[in-house]
């Protein structure tokens, strides 16, 4: 299966860029989710794979082949859609057969080919129906197979399941986990949603503006964002962001916030002195009731019960002006705090990233002890 | 009137279309400086209570107090309330300024009084930068703020937001959550705010009230309803994602009573009749997951139960991750803090901690006791 290189690839609408001057690869076998906010790009950026866009100007390749200027028809790709396209009065089977008819394929070859997307996506008991008869998480299925069964080597998929309600939606990822373990097509898939990313992707590539700020395995792209924009987007709520001090000290250097007890060690390359921001994820901050040197005392404002029983902490502590700083505990440390009063906070040195004035993360690592974080 | 009274009062209010009843005897406080939620599924009739407090319906039967009166006959522009209806338009030939000091004007107010309010209001939803644009300037957000800086545009001690997130995306929502919150603490007033988003209600809420099927099913502080549901429908609708829920009966005699379901068999507490159907409800966050297969589903006296169990999906929320289970035909959803590895995982053991049970009865949904786990967790102190 051929990768897709996109190479300096410029979408204009006016003045506005919807797609940036993007140099980028998605590697074959595999599944790219592009994700961003509405107005990233993302779909003009897919489109323009399809050949439903012209590019303003970059080229787009195949493997060793350009198809830059080929119509969609001649990319021979797959492309499943938000809304999804299927023929009613025709059954769910011959929705799947239809365009392997085109394609002069034995009749044998043609049935066995959609047996084996029908098994794979769950959709026997529907084979004989009407799609119109169906809800439309499974009329998503329909399209899917049928997209799936014309065997091409690259597959976009737009938003599919922007559309369809919880229990589809989840029967639906299902489906696409399954059927992207079995098969190696080089697959692109548009989404605004995180989870949805997080959860079907190889590599997802973030985008912001016109541009991909960042690719990487989904728990990496969470867990190392590359500037704030990253930390912000990507979790739920996403990363704190507060002003701070670099300085240097006896040939060390040190970082200064109000979060953090005292001056606190710092390792990296390519420093400089100055502000800088300091970010953590709500996770990943410790609050107890019970005194601590490596903690800031603080106040807790209020808390909340969010996913999955945890507490969502809304925090004030001194030297943050009124900014809060958010915190995300486990059911067990949420149930022991009061539901407003003082506590003390602690930011495991580890956790903390810090970024530079244009918001890109520093190659820095805070504090030099290791530090051991309990659960 | 007093001001010990509730701001709001619904007194039996029932509302029919024809054959259509959608509200079946409301009967509530809304009490004065809370930020009060009443969420419920779409379509239980959220917004007809709103439109009948705010006065743009009459109810087929029951009374509206306002502010310690009667307000079911007051016509809707003098019961004073500030309210975001859940389908806002703005007027596109006028500038936000203008929009969102329109309801001031035609209350008759004049352009100087109304100045200071109308800025203070685009203040507080951080909108001052576009109050000179028209509408299709802006993005689906900034309409958003607008319809809700219009609504709070008032001089008033209630505020009425009728699901005001809906339909944005979860980053502005997460935004905009704490905006609300903060509008509160500023203004004092009491907000009367619906939704049909549970993760939002329950981290806006002082006081969460649940409407279903026509009725308010519970009412009380998030972390009550969440801890300690008086019911098994509120343990379903108040939580996410979903509470599991087991069918199971009763085995055994009053001191040594047994709940059995298709998973597993533990010792449990019960109060009323001592046999026959129950449901077992278990919150994600309680089923908990290691990696590799073990367990049979019997427990020694207050131990946890543990079983293999089949991993479906697992959805990566970023903070944590929802996982899919299934364990001899039952599907059972946990949540889990990235203790599992990642990766390639299609087997997990399930292990459960019998007093995280709690057990309704099959009957009527009453929350009738709970299961008896390990002694140093009392079950009285947990779930306080």
């Amino acid at each position: 299966m051929p990768e897709i290189r996109v190479e300096r690839l410029l979408k204009s609408f006016g003045s506005l860029h919807a797609v940036d001057n993007v140099t980028f690869e998605f590697p074959d076998a595999s599944v790219t989710c592009l994700l961003g906010p509405s107005g990233c790009g993302k779909t003009t950026l897919m489109r323009m794979v399809a050949g439903l866009e012209h590019p303003t100007s970059g080229d787009i390749f195949f493997g060793d082949r350009r198809v830059t200027d080929l119509p969609p028809r001649k990319r021979e790709i797959g492309m499943v859609f938000q809304y999804p396209v299927v023929y009613k009065g025709l059954s769910v089977r011959d929705n799947i057969e239809l365009p392997l008819k085109s394609e002069k394929l034995a009749a044998t070859e043609r049935k066995q080919r959609a047996n084996e997307v029908i098994e794979l996506l769950g959709l026997g008991p529907s084979a004989d129906k009407d799609p119109s008869k169906l809800d439309n998480g499974t009329r998503q299925k329909v399209a899917v197979a049928r997209e799936v069964a014309r065997q091409p080597q690259i597959i976009l998929f737009d938003e599919p399941i922007t559309n369809v309600d919880a229990t589809a939606k989840l029967q639906l990822k299902r489906a696409f986990k399954e059927l992207t373990k079995r098969l190696n097509q080089t697959i692109v898939y548009v989404t605004h949603d995180q989870t949805e990313a997080m959860t079907l992707a190889d590599r997802i590539a973030l985008m912001r503006d016109g541009k991909i700020v960042q690719c990487d395995a989904p728990r990496e792209l969470y867990s190392e964002p590359a500037d704030r924009f990253g930390g912000w987007f990507l979790g739920n709520p996403g990363m704190n962001f507060f002003a701070a001090e670099l300085a240097s000290a006896d040939g060390a250097w040190q970082l200064r916030s109000p979060l953090l007890p005292g001056p606190t060690p710092v390792d990296g390359t390519n420093l400089r002195p100055g502000p800088v921001t300091l970010g953590i994820r709500p996770e990943q901050v410790r609050v107890t009731t019970r005194r601590s040197a490596e903690a800031v005392p603080g106040t807790l404002l209020r808390k909340s019960i969010q996913i999955g029983g945890q507490y969502l902490l809304v925090l004030m502590a001194e030297g943050l002006g009124d900014q809060t700083l958010k915190a995300k505990v486990t059911p067990e440390a949420g149930l022991l705090l009061p539901d407003a009063g003082d506590v003390w906070i602690r930011l495991p040195h580890d956790r903390v990233f810090l970024f530079g004035e244009d918001g890109g993360a520093l190659a820095a690592r805070v504090g030099t002890v290791h530090d051991k974080v309990p659960a | 009137m007093t001001d010990s009274a509730p701001i709001v009062a619904f007194d039996g209010i029932a509302q029919q279309y024809k054959r259509l009843r959608v509200l079946n005897g409301i009967t509530l406080d809304i009490d004065r400086g809370d930020f009060a939620v009443i969420y419920g599924p779409p379509a239980t009739g959220k917004s007809v209570l709103m439109r009948i407090l705010v006065g743009l319906e009459e109810p087929t039967a029951g009374r509206v107090m306002l502010r310690g009166f009667d307000a079911t006959k007051i016509p809707a522009a003098a019961r004073n309330i500030g309210y975001v209806p859940q389908s806002f338009a703005l007027y596109p030939h006028l500038s936000v300024h203008d929009n969102i000091g329109y309801p001031l004007s035609l209350a008759g107010m004049s352009a100087h009084d109304a100045e200071p309010i109308v800025r203070h209001a685009a203040e507080m939803l951080r909108i001052t930068e576009h109050l000179e644009k028209r509408p299709d300037q802006l993005s689906g957000g900034q309409k958003q703020r607008v319809a809700i800086a219009r609504g709070i545009a008032k001089q008033t001690d209630l505020f009425v937001l009728d699901d005001p997130l809906a339909g944005l995306d979860f980053k502005l929502r997460e935004q905009l959550v704490e905006d609300l919150r903060g509008l509160q603490a500023d203004t004092k007033a009491t907000f009367l705010y619906t939704t049909s988003d549970v993760v939002e209600a329950m981290t806006l809420a002082d006081t969460l009230s649940v409407l279903d099927g026509g009725r308010i099913v519970e009412s009380g502080s998030p972390e009550r309803l969440y801890q300690r549901p008086g019911n098994l429908r509120s343990m379903h609708l108040v939580g996410f994602p979903p509470a599991n829920f087991l069918p199971a009966s009763l085995v055994g005699q009053a001191g040594a009573l047994r709940c059995r379901t298709s998973l597993f068999e533990v010792p449990v507490d019960v109060t009323g009749p001592l046999v026959g159907d129950v449901v077992v409800g278990l919150r994600p966050e309680h089923v908990r997951l290691s990696p590799g297969v073990g367990g049979n589903g019997r427990s020694r006296a207050g131990d946890g139960v543990s079983m293999p169990a089949q991993v479906l999906l697992r959805e990566d929320l970023g903070g944590e991750e929802i996982v899919y289970l299934g364990i001899n035909g039952q599907s059972l959803t946990a949540v889990d803090r990235h203790q599992l590895p990642a990766g390639e995982l299609p087997e997990a053991t399930v292990t459960v901690d019998p007093a995280d049970l709690l057990v309704f009865s099959a009957a009527n949904g009453e929350l009738i006791g709970h299961g008896q786990g390990k002694a140093d967790r009392a079950t009285g102190e947990r779930h306080a």
